[in-house]
Order: structure tokens, then C-alpha cells, then sequence
């Protein structure tokens, strides 16, 4: 530990050497008696210093929480020495918050390196907002055990590390601090959650596996497809006897199999909109968690392109696995400043099968995003556009007249680049913060089918 | 303990300090009569001033404040003469609370909990050295009322303190130590 010593202690013996020095040289007694009392306590103390021996340890009591969960963390204080007084200082990330009326509350500088959504994460991102803390002084006894239980609420998705913890033990008397900075490593993911989709986007074609969607093509299934004459081979179950019976020979039905799709979530996160209802990274995050549980939900194999400054992607795949794979991946999504120019080109080809059903998650804002997507459509992937809109149509537009004429130039510009891939075939759908992810999937579905792309 | 509460033990200890500060500048000037009692109440004001801003803002005044209250109680001591000011401990008692009270109100952060147990030690920490105080200062007086400290002996002791005390000023005024922590 640093030890300090604190601004008293140099009042304390500058006053009372001046005070002596005074008393001395003018031969009054009564000075040096009302010196005496600062010095002999400065004495005491220095006499009385000794290092404290703390020793602190940060856990959580999990590593996996829900957005809107409470999760205790845990600080074990061992003292082998006592300890008058011991500040613990525990730094809680943006995107958490300590406890209602607690001592936490004091607002630090936002920290931008190390930060989560803000603060103390895995990946550094751009912090959001300012870091806060929780403080509490104790007083330990030699030998003394004890642990403090801090409730911490999740307000953010992403993965953080807990245990960034500030100690200051203070001496009897005050005069000295010491100091140490506990750089603990408690992990914790806190995960969107996800949102209960009744319909999603179906996908124009299939894979052979079997699953939930009704596929275009004719084989064994349940949903009638049509009718043709027997064969050699046919299975007599599959005989329409009415259709025989009108047309005097034999008919038999054809039916749609259920197949599986592979779905790819492209995550356009090469920039981050934030405003006042929200940020268009969380809402892409958010979107993508509840659209990966719910395609893996129907057997369906989900994949995921996180496509911005730093490339991450995942194959498609199914099952539960899969799932916290994808969640864990989305958790260190970030935007990661970078002006060299990204294209479809460096991911791997097995990221993006052929036949995949790629539902993009993008604010449409940065020029390398936009045109992945044209190289999708021009590659003949099944897209579905997903545009979070960074506008705010509610919230006026700043700068006056200039700024709600540079607003309305920018919606002109997103309108026609929507225009543009409608016309080369992709379901485009803007997501404002009046709407929910499951009636822009519902849109999306009805623009595919008047587009003609979509079964049924 | 919510950070009201909180708020309201910083806010009373500096109020409590600039109490037993206004009681240390108001003291000395029934004790002077005649011209000097104007420039003394200015220097009463001036020590309040400065004592009150140490105690409830800038903690960093809580030197000049100690200096120009024993200032003040110094005038008092060279224009009694002979005479011993038998209140000495109790003024270098108060001026050690005044100065441990401003001290606790700077430390009194609304942004941490102090537990029940450490407010209640550094409460008996405090009264138990402002009674310690009263007990020195009274055995200074006593020492210096001794017959066998008379002349070249007496000053001896006074150098000898007061060289002690500059050489815990050099001491204090040393590069801090730094420890690894351990681990």
C-alpha cells in the first residue's frame, strides 16, 4: 500500500513549531502549552503509523445475468493488522448501477479505455456515459474476516469485469493514508432479453435438414403442394382417390417438406447513433439476440456477421450451443473506430452459405455497411434489410432551420437508398422507436411477398 | 446511512468547528481592553474567516486558521506581563478540536457510508485527545511554574522542543513511501 500523509499533519507541526518558536523566543509558558497538545499528537500518530495489512477479494455470485437482473458483488476484507478506518471503493461500470440510495453515486470522469458500454469491459468501446461507485468505510479488527455484499442492478448488455476496487486505510488519528488500487478480474456477461416473435422472416429458400418452414420444393410433408399421375414407386398413402376417381386415372398428392433454413444476422456495427431513445447498436444487439432465439427455437442453423471496424463472425449452427456461442459473440460487439475499407470479401465463404436467409441489422450510416449489403444483393443472397433509424422524427432537429432542413435531406437520402434495394430485390423496413422488432418483422414479411420473394 | 445523513454529519461537524473557532477568537478580546481591542477583533474576524473556510470548504486554510488564532491568544499572553494565563490548556485543547472537527468535515465524503462503529471511534478519538490536550497543556504550565526550570536550564528545554518539533517537521515533510502491494 501507498501510504500519504494527509494535509493536517504539515498544519499540525508547521503551527506548532511557529507556535514553540513564538513562546520560546518571547519567554511565554502559555504558548508552548497550547502548541504542545498539535505536537504531541503529531508524535502519538507517527509513533502509533503502522502499514495496515489488508487483503480484499472481488467475486460475483454468477458470470451469466439478464438485462434487469440484480447480481451481489461480493468484497472478502481479511485484516491482519486493525484498521481504524478502511474505504472501499468499488467502481461500478455504465451500463450497471449500484445500490437505490446507496453510497454509490458519485460520478467519476467517463473512462474510455477498459470501458463497457462505458466502463470496465472486456473490449474497450466508446463510453456512453460517466463511471460510477459505491463507497463504504469500515473499521477492521486484527484477524478479522468480512465480507460486504454490494446488489448491483444490470441496466446494459455487454461483458464486463467487476472488481475494480479502490482501498484507503486511514490511521487512529488521521494523519496518514494508504492506498491501493485492486484491479480484479470478475467476469460477468449480461445478456438483451431477447423478445417472445411470433412471426419471423421466412426464408425464399431452404436447406435439405429437416425443420420449420414449409419449403418450395415438393417432397414428403404435410402442407399440400399438388397433384400428378401415379408412378412407378409411389407410395399407395399418397393416392388422391377423389382426383383418381374425376379423372380416371390415378392422381397422387405432392406436398411441401419442412425444411430448415440458415439464417445469417448481419450486425452493421462499423458507428454507433446514439440519441435520446437510445442507441442504434444497442437496438441492433437487442434485435439480433431475440432473432437468434427464436429461429434456433424453430431448429432453424443462425450464423452471425458482426460486420463494422473489427470483423467478427460466426457459422451458422443450431441447438442451445449455438445460441450462447452467438449470445457471447454479440456481447463484444463493438464499434471500433477504422477508415480502412471492409468488404464482404474478408469474411470466409463457409459464413455465408449458399441459400441462407441474411436478415442485416444497420442505421444504413457508413458508406463500407451500405455497400456490403449491394455486394450481398448482387451475390444473390436472400436479404432482408432490418434499418434502425437513427432519426428521431419526435425530437426537433438542432441548428435551427438549417438543422431540420439537414434532417430532412438526410431522411430524403436514407428513403432513396431504401429505394435502391428495393429495386435490386431486398425487403427493406425502417425500424423507428415507435415500432417493435416484431411488427418490422411483419413488415419485412408482407414487403417480401408483395415483392414476390417470399413463400406463400 | 443515506447520503442526506451523511451530508448533514459534514455539514455539522464544520458547524461545530466554526463554533469552538468563534469561541477561541472571541475569547481574547474581553481579556484587552482599551486601543488594542479594535485590531484585535480584526484579527478575531480575520481567524474566523479563515477558520470557517477550513472547516465548511477549503481545507487547506486549516494552517493560516490555526496561525492567526494562537496570533491572537499570543497579543493576549505578551500583554499580561508576568502573569500566567492559567487558561492556556483550555485554548490549546479547543484550538485541537477546532482543527480535529474541521479535519473530520473535509473527511466526511457524502459519497461514502461510514459504518455506526467508525464514527463512534473517531468521535471518541476526538474527545479523548481534547481531554488529553487539557492534561498536557495543564502539565506545561505546571513545568514552567517549577523553581528547578529557572534561566539556562529552561531555555535549554525550549530549544531542545522546539529543535524536536523542526526536526518532526523535516520528517513529516519527507518523500512518502512507497510499498508494493503484495501479490
Amino acid at each position: 500500500m501507498t501510504r500519504r500523509p494527509s494535509a493536517k499533519i504539515a498544519a499540525y507541526v508547521g503551527v506548532a513549531a511557529l507556535t514553540l518558536l513564538a513562546g520560546l523566543s518571547l519567554g511565554r509558558p502559555e504558548l508552548v502549552a497550547v502548541a504542545a497538545p498539535l505536537a504531541v499528537l503529531v508524535v502519538a500518530g507517527l509513533a502509533g503509523a503502522r502499514d495496515p495489512e489488508v487483503d480484499a477479494e472481488v467475486r460475483v455470485d454468477r458470470e451469466r445475468a439478464l438485462v434487469g437482473d440484480q447480481v451481489t458483488v461480493s468484497l472478502d476484507l481479511r485484516a491482519a493488522t486493525r484498521v481504524e478506518r478502511l474505504e472501499l471503493l468499488l467502481v461500478v461500470p455504465p451500463g450497471m448501477a449500484g445500490p437505490d440510495g446507496g453510497p454509490g453515486g458519485s460520478r467519476l470522469a467517463p473512462r474510455r479505455a477498459g470501458g463497457g458500454p462505458g466502463g470496465s469491459r472486456l473490449a474497450p468501446r466508446r463510453a456512453g456515459g460517466g463511471t460510477r461507485t459505491w463507497a463504504v468505510a469500515v473499521s477492521l479488527a486484527a484477524g478479522e474476516e468480512r465480507t460486504l455484499d454490494v446488489p448491483v442492478t444490470c441496466h446494459r448488455w455487454g461483458a464486463y469485469w467487476l472488481g475494480d476496487v479502490h482501498l484507503r486505510a486511514h490511521d487512529r488519528f488521521r494523519l496518514f493514508t494508504w492506498e491501493r488500487h485492486l484491479d480484479g478480474h470478475a467476469p460477468l456477461k449480461v445478456f438483451p432479453v431477447p423478445d417472445a416473435l411470433r412471426a419471423l422472416v421466412s426464408p425464399f429458400e431452404t436447406q435439405v435438414s429437416t425443420g420449420s418452414h414449409v419449403a418450395a420444393s415438393r417432397g414428403d410433408g404435410i402442407e399440400f403442394a399438388d397433384l400428378r399421375p401415379f408412378l412407378p414407386g409411389d407410395r399407395p398413402r399418397s393416392i388422391n382417390w377423389r382426383a383418381t376417381a374425376r379423372r380416371g386415372t390415378l392422381m397422387v398428392n405432392q406436398r411441401h417438406p419442412e425444411r430448415a433454413t440458415d439464417v445469417v444476422l448481419f450486425l452493421d456495427s462499423f458507428l454507433d447513433v446514439r440519441g435520446a431513445a437510445g442507441s442504434t447498436l444497442d437496438q441492433a444487439v437487442g434485435a439480433a439476440a431475440s432473432l437468434a432465439s427464436a429461429y434456433l427455437r424453430q431448429r432453424d442453423r443462425v450464423g452471425l456477421v458482426s460486420f463494422g471496424g473489427f470483423v467478427q463472425w460466426l457459422q451458422p449452427g443450431s441447438g442451445q450451443a449455438a445460441l450462447y456461442r452467438l449470445l457471447d459473440t454479440l456481447m463484444e460487439t463493438q464499434v471500433f473506430a477504422t477508415a480502412a475499407w471492409k468488404g464482404i470479401r474478408h469474411l470466409p465463404p463457409r459464413t455465408l452459405p449458399a441459400k441462407a436467409l441474411i436478415v442485416a441489422l444497420t442505421p444504413l450510416v457508413d458508406e463500407r455497411g451500405v455497400a456490403a449489403l449491394f455486394d450481398l444483393l448482387a451475390r444473390g443472397y436472400d436479404l432482408a434489410v432490418v434499418d434502425i433509424s437513427p432519426l428521431t422524427p419526435a425530437a426537433p432537429a438542432g441548428g435551427g432551420e438549417w438543422g431540420e432542413l439537414a434532417q430532412r435531406l438526410w431522411a430524403l437520402e436514407r428513403e432513396t437508398l431504401r429505394h435502391r434495394y428495393q429495386r435490386l430485390g431486398a425487403a427493406v423496413v425502417e425500424w423507428t422507436e415507435a415500432t417493435t422488432l416484431q411488427q418490422v418483422l411483419l413488415e419485412v414479411e408482407a414487403c417480401r411477398r408483395h415483392a414476390g420473394l417470399a413463400p406463400g | 446511512m443515506p447520503a442526506p445523513r451523511r451530508a448533514r454529519t459534514r455539514l455539522s461537524c464544520g458547524l461545530a468547528a466554526t463554533a469552538v473557532a468563534a469561541g477561541l477568537a472571541a475569547a481574547p478580546l474581553a481579556a484587552v481592553p482599551g486601543r488594542l481591542r479594535p485590531a484585535l477583533a480584526w484579527l478575531a474576524a480575520l481567524g474566523l474567516v479563515l477558520a470557517a473556510a477550513a472547516a465548511l470548504r477549503l481545507g487547506s486554510l486549516l494552517g493560516p486558521a490555526l496561525v492567526v488564532l494562537v496570533a491572537e491568544h499570543a497579543v493576549v499572553a505578551v500583554r499580561a506581563g508576568a502573569r500566567v494565563d492559567a487558561a492556556a490548556p483550555l485554548v490549546g485543547a479547543g484550538l485541537l478540536l477546532y482543527a480535529e472537527l474541521a479535519s473530520w468535515a473535509r473527511e466526511a465524503n457524502p459519497r461514502v457510508r461510514d459504518e455506526r462503529a467508525v464514527l463512534t471511534t473517531r468521535a471518541a478519538v476526538v474527545a479523548a485527545s481534547t481531554l488529553a490536550a487539557v492534561v498536557v497543556g495543564a502539565l506545561v504550565l505546571l513545568a514552567a511554574a517549577l523553581p528547578a526550570g529557572e534561566g539556562l536550564a529552561r531555555l535549554a528545554v525550549g530549544v531542545v522542543a522546539t529543535t524536536a518539533t523542526l526536526a518532526l517537521v523535516a520528517v513529516v515533510a519527507r518523500p512518502t513511501a512507497t510499498r508494493a502491494p503484495p501479490g
